[in-house]
Parts: C-alpha cells; structure tokens; sequence
C-alpha cells in the first residue's frame, strides 16, 4: 500500500481510537489531576470550550488513551504485534500510577490500538505508520488551533453525554 | 521518510513552543512535540529496548508537564493574591 495513504488511514483509526476510548472513560468531564485544570481554564480564556480544555490537559499531564496508542504502536514496532501491545498497555498502567490518575484510559488505549494494528496488518498497513499516524493525530488536537480543537472535542463530549459540569 | 516526517513535526512544534505567549498554551505545544520525539526515539532504534526508552521518556515527559502545569496555575494565584 503506498506509504502516504497507509500513514492517513493509521492517523484516523489512532485518532477515533483515542478520542473515541477518552471521551468515554470521561476525560472531558473534569481534570483528573490540577495540573489538567490550569491548561483546560487557559483553553477556555483563549476561546475555547472547558471540556476539550479538560481534555486537553489530561492528555498533557497523565498517560490516557493517546500515550497508549503510541507507546503501544512502539512497541508493536519493535517487540511484535500483540506482545509489544501487551507490554506497553503494563507499562502506561503503571504509568497511570506514577502520575497518581486513578484511571485505567491509557492501558485500554494500548490494548485497542494493539487489536486494531493487527487487523490493520492484513490490508498492509504497518505499526510504524501508526507511529506516525498517532503523533499527527495529537498534532491536530494539541499543536494547531486549541480554541477550534477544543470545541470539536466539546461537541463530541455532549454528543458521549460526557460534557463537564464544572463552571 | 517516516523519521523525517516525525523530525519536521517536532521541528514545527518545537518553534510553536518558542513563539507561544501564554504559558499553558506552550505546555500543550511541548506535549505534541514529545509524541514526536517518543515516535522517533522507537523508528530510530528499532530494538525492543528502544520501545522501553520510548516509553519511560514519554512516562517521564508526562510527570514533568504535570508538575510544570500545576507550578504554573499556583504562580498566577500568588500574583493574584500579592495584589
């Protein structure tokens, strides 16, 4: 498969991945640590929405689903297929400990990503490209326009009825 | 190809960060850029081992950002209430 289309096809499935599995675990709906809360009201000083902000900075300061597709996609790279997802969703729990979030986001985020990279690896599509494809996701929603990132991701959120309640 | 797109990004990010002006959004900037470096630390090294550094950098990263976001909402309310 051309190497382009294969790198696209990996950055949506990575980014429904873990939008998809930390909207439900409820990232959205408050930070789970303080450091969350600073850049999720800072996102919505800028002209943001608080829920994407929350969610934005959850993603900043503890492993969540997005950590653990990519370390997952790493480590499928360079241990194999379903033992390196394996590995890597034991590490980001312990991760999730060592950051004191009680949250289990970022193993089940490593322990889909590995079943979706093994599917993937029948119609050609490799786990370095879903390396690649992981780190362009987080682009879109960490490194372009917040104020719009965090509005799609609040839409999102209402739509999972994980919106926040905090003022 | 795989490195230089994830160099470039980093690249990207890592400018974005230097011109950011509020802080916080420089935290989200930093995040993006070590997706990036913890991708290109497993393509470059390629053993299993280079998936553990990844990892334990990207681990790392995330307790640091964690720590510099907190230090940053507690300096603002010094200043708010050194006022």
């Amino acid at each position: 498969m051309n190497e382009i289309i294969a790198i696209i096809i990996a950055a949506v499935l990575s980014w429904i991945n873990f939008v998809l599995i930390d909207t439900w675990m409820g990232l959205p709906e408050q930070p789970g640590v303080k450091g969350a809360e600073v850049i999720g009201r800072s996102v919505k000083r800028r002209g943001g929405d608080l829920a994407g902000g929350f969610f934005q900075g959850n993603i900043v300061c503890s492993p969540d689903a997005s950590a653990g597709t990519l370390l997952a996609s790493a480590a499928c790279y360079t241990i194999g297929t379903p033992e390196g997802g394996l590995i890597a969703a034991i590490l980001v729990y312990f991760g999730n400990r060592l950051c004191a979030d009680p949250g289990y986001a970022g193993t089940t985020g490593a322990l889909s990503i590995t079943c979706i990279i093994f599917a993937a690896s029948y119609i050609g599509i490799g786990p370095a490209d879903f390396i690649v494809g992981m780190v362009l996701a987080i682009v879109t929603i960490q490194g372009l326009y917040h104020p719009f990132s965090s509005r799609l991701l609040g839409k999102i959120a209402k739509k999972m009825g994980r919106h926040t309640k905090l003022p | 190809m795989l490195i230089q797109i994830l160099g470039i990004i980093v690249l990207l990010m890592a400018l974005r960060t230097l011109f950011a002006q509020d802080r916080s959004e420089r935290m989200l900037y930093l995040n993006a850029m070590s997706f990036g470096i913890a991708g290109l630390m497993a393509l470059y090294i390629q053993t299993p081992f280079g998936a553990i550094i990844a990892i334990t950098y990207f681990i790392a990263s995330t307790i640091s950002s964690n720590a510099i976001a907190y230090s940053i909402g507690r300096v603002k309310n010094e200043i708010i209430l050194d006022e």
